[in-house]
């Protein structure tokens, strides 16, 4: 098993937790890439969604943008988007939005849309505003799969910036490039275990977070998060 | 036979379902358990195919426990047809029907003209064998339903609300097809309704639940309707039982008006001679040669007309027929109900063809309700009661007997 | 455009690779995945802990994955075939589960009353029926697996992926265009083939365009493969 003793050897080394190519600082970066492509996605997003399902209109819309943005190469997206854009900040904040944007938007939209349609209606029957039905009904029923859709965004999010290292970024996709480069497969084997270990932890803490946030009573809906 | 042997069924969670229930189920009839929802009909037709197991007691199939065969082999003899039909949306029409037979090892081509034949006895039409079930309408693929549980012809049948899910219309002419299929095929039917008409309808013994998983009453449509056994099913059958109950008798039993039936060449003179003998203010013209009724003249109105004129060449115009009632298979709601509908207060009872037997009055409908109230109370339980719309041997002969005696025959000018 | 013509060899070389990488994963997948599946609907307990394997795999980063298989496979085909086979089946067992399960109550209800045992209601019944959704799972995890391969290229195995980076080093992008555009197109090419075979092995559906391209969409909601592509990229 050379491959994990050598990861092992790598991770343990107290050298690659100091400086600025430590573990510590590249994990901090990562997270600032993946934080802010995420919280921009968000923005958008939700409310898009939001207002897209309580019209229960687009959906032709929000189908062929989950199919485009599954269809769309992350890598392709990455070096095109940086050749146009001759390596500004942009040059992998817009692939990053643009993969975090179609699982938040999708989600947002069916979870919105699965509110029982009479229920919205007799609530709009009883008086109460768009913004209240909005809030006090589609929200909160919609809530497990909005969450679904930012775990799923993140994740992807976590991922690409890893391949965003392949033109230039920071972070723990660094690791891996210069690792590759140098042929120095300690240090690829080192960054991949650290890498899989963030998705993972991404993963349970949005199992956390959902335990927390979704009322027990509508916890069923998305059950195999 | 099928027995319940002091059934209860306890869910988990502790609702009590069905009760000690005591039941049994004669061979070749359909039984109907009819009561408000939630108490416990579904659990009991089920506990008979071993859809569910009962907490206690046991239910016996011609004299086996049933928990002593196996599931699959059981429910393959006994037919099952459901509320929303449950057909297999991936099959076909024809291999929807012949599920069964093709489980139970026909070859395909056998099951296939077993299909074709169900769907004939069902009312289906033959080109829908290779359609699939989202290209029919609800009450064909109930239809379709009826077919497929009959398809191995097991003797017994369990149907579980099977025309609730299709409108009013087509749900009253699945229940006149059930009707008729049972007079064919006398399967044992078990079914549940909550429906109390569907249950008078259908169903030659109706058990009525108590809301929780005990029978409140076991009997015939007709001894149901005119003495509930408390206040409880009394107010589940609803208000106008006594006129429902005259469904139950036959209109053949109705002492008919034949002396005011004249044929349209009938002289005026002998029309007042006849009315007035009868004591009537009313005569009914026919057509001469096959006694198809026309319509009617008030004797009133004949009094100016010329005596030498037949009835059928007069500018009088007619006061409209109405409706008829068949006499050998209609009952005496239907008389009331064409004699209530009629301007002249009188109803013409025809035969098969059309041709008129007789006419009947308020007070002749009233004499008839009289006697048959009377035959109904003390008359014999086992004795195969009058149903609307079947045809029994008695009432087919009924029938025949009317023909056979030509009604106003005499008052005919010679 | 004239490059990608005078180029035609050296890109249909690397269309074919691509497809060979992006298909074979699919396909192990799905032979898998349907006796899985199976598996999981007839021994409930088995369920969860294959649940939690498939969302494991699902959010690994492929890129990662492809770096620890390389130890144990070397540079070859298998680095990338293996990782997307993992993701194929991360997608397509919850998606057989659910498709297994998917059959109406009171169908299910009529073949345990008209006899029918588990085993046969399951290979005569659910399986049909569950096909319009196992070959939704199959349109995700396919078009997936077309747009991952690319990814690959950072280790030297990308199909397309290497106009990606022969593009960026050469800083020319007609290049990147033309591979994005083949992979889309290979991508939406085989979501066609995929719809036209549900059409074809299922003639008892209603046509509903609209219906399809639901069901895609919650095989994307659907549990552990939430969303578009996920993290596996
Ligand atoms: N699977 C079940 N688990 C628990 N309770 C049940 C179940 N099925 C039925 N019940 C309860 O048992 C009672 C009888 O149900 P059912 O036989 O379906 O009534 P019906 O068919 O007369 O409407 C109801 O109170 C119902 O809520
Ligand atoms: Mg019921």
């Amino acid at each position: 098993m050379s491959y994990f003793s050598d990861a092992w050897n790598w991770l343990i080394a107290s050298q690659n937790w100091h400086g600025s190519n430590g573990i510590p600082i590249r994990l901090a970066q990562h997270l600032e890439y993946t934080g802010l492509a995420l919280i921009i996605a968000l923005v958008i997003a939700i409310p898009a969604g939001l207002a897209m399902g309580h019209l229960r209109r687009g959906g032709f819309a929000v189908v062929t943008i989950a199919n485009f943005g599954r269809a769309l190469p992350t890598l392709g997206l990455l070096v095109l988007i940086f050749v146009l854009t001759s390596g500004s900040i942009l040059s992998w904040l817009i692939p990053l939005v643009a993969l975090a944007i179609p699982p938040m938007l999708v989600n947002t939209y069916e979870g919105v849309l699965g509110v029982d349609r009479e229920l919205t209606d007799a609530a709009r029957g009883m008086g109460m505003t768009e913004w209240q039905i909005l809030r006090k009904a589609e929200i909160p029923v919609a809530l497990p799969l909005i969450l679904l859709g930012v775990r799923t965004s993140a994740i992807q999010v976590v991922a690409t910036a890893t391949i965003a290292a392949y033109i230039g970024l920071g972070g723990l996709g660094r690791y891996i490039i210069d690792g590759l480069a140098r042929d120095e497969y300690n240090v690829v084997a080192g960054g991949a275990v650290v890498i899989i270990l963030l998705a993972l932890a991404v993963q349970g803490l949005f199992t956390l977070l959902r335990r927390v946030i979704v009322p027990a009573g509508l916890r069923g809906q998305a059950q195999n998060s | 036979m099928i027995t319940f042997e002091s059934v209860t069924k306890r869910y988990p969670g502790g609702t009590v379902a069905v009760d000690a229930l005591d039941l049994e189920i004669p061979d070749g009839q359909t039984m109907v358990l009819v009561g408000p929802s939630g108490c416990g009909k579904t659990t009991s037709l089920r506990m008979i195919n071993r859809l569910i197991d009962p907490s206690e007691g046991r239910i016996m199939l011609d004299g086996t426990d049933i928990s002593t065969v196996e599931a699959p082999r059981l429910r393959r003899g006994i037919g099952y047809v459901i509320q929303q039909a449950g057909l297999f949306p991936h099959r076909t029409i024809e291999d929807n029907i012949a599920t069964v037979p093709l489980l139970e090892g026909w070859n395909k081509a056998k099951a296939r003209d077993r299909a074709r034949e169900l769907m004939d006895l069902v009312g289906l039409d033959a080109n829908m064998a290779r359609r699939y079930p989202y290209q029919l309408s609800g009450g064909q693929q109930q239809r379709v339903g009826v077919a497929r549980a009959l398809a191995a012809d097991p003797p017994v049948l369990l149907m579980d609300e099977p025309f609730s899910a299709v409108d009013p219309i087509v749900r009253s002419s699945l229940q006149d097809e059930l009707i008729r299929l049972q007079n064919e095929l006398h399967k044992t039917v078990v079914l549940v309704t909550h429906d109390v008409e569907e249950a008078i309808k259908v169903g030659d013994q109706v058990a009525v639940f108590y809301p929780h998983g005990k029978i409140a009453q076991l009997d015939t449509p007709q001894h149901l309707l005119g003495s509930p056994a408390d206040e409880y099913v009394e107010n589940f059958l609803g208000f106008d039982r006594g006129i429902r109950r005259l469904a139950f008798f036959s209109a053949g039993q109705l002492d008919l008006e034949t002396g005011t039936v004249l044929a349209a060449d009938t002289t005026v003179e002998a029309a007042r001679a006849a009315a007035q003998r009868c004591g009537e203010p009313w005569v009914l013209v026919t057509d001469g040669g096959n006694r198809q009724p026309q319509g009617w003249f008030a004797v009133s109105d004949l009094d100016r007309q010329p005596d030498r004129e037949t009835l059928g060449s007069l500018s009088l115009p007619l006061a409209p027929l109405g409706h008829t009632f068949q006499v050998g298979r209609d009952s005496l709601r239907a008389a009331l109900d064409a004699t209530v509908l009629s301007r002249t207060g009188r109803a013409a009872g025809v035969d098969g063809d059309g041709r008129v037997v007789g006419i009947t009055t308020y007070e002749r409908l009233r004499a008839a309700i009289q006697t048959a109230e009377q035959a109904g109370l003390d008359g014999n339980p086992d004795q195969p009661a009058f149903r609307e719309g079947r045809t029994t041997p008695e009432a087919q002969q009924a029938g025949a007997d009317d023909a056979a005696e030509p009604a106003g025959e005499g008052v005919r000018p010679s | 455009m004239s490059w990608a013509w005078q180029n035609r060899d050296q890109i249909g070389h690397l269309l074919a690779s691509h497809l060979y990488l992006a298909l074979l994963p699919v396909l192990f997948g799905i032979v898998v995945a349907v006796p899985v599946g199976i598996m999981c609907v007839r021994w409930r307990w088995t369920w969860p802990p294959i649940l939690s394997l498939t969302s494991i795999f699902y959010a690994m980063p492929s890129l990662a994955l492809y770096l620890v298989l390389i130890a144990y496979t070397g540079l070859t085909d298998w680095t990338v075939i293996i990782p997307l086979t993992l993701f194929s089946l991360s997608v397509l067992i919850p998606n057989v589960v659910d498709g297994l399960r998917s059959v109406p109550p009171p169908v299910k209800q009529a073949a345990v009353a008209m006899g029918f045992g588990a085993t046969r209601r399951t290979i005569q019944v659910e399986l049909p029926l569950a096909v319009p959704v196992i070959i939704a799972g199959l349109r995700v995890a396919t078009v997936s697996s077309i747009s991952l391969v690319s990814v690959g290229q950072l280790i030297g195995i990308g199909g397309l992926g290497y106009l990606f980076t022969d593009g960026e080093q050469r800083d020319f992008t007609t290049e990147i265009w033309v591979g994005l555009i083949l992979i889309i197109l290979l991508a939406l090419l085989f979501d066609g083939l995929l719809v036209l075979a549900r059409r074809w092995l299922t003639p008892w559906e209603a046509r509903a365009p609209r219906q399809e391209r639901r069901r895609v969409v919650q095989v994307a909601l659907r549990g552990a493969n939430a969303g578009v592509k996920g993290g596996s990229i």
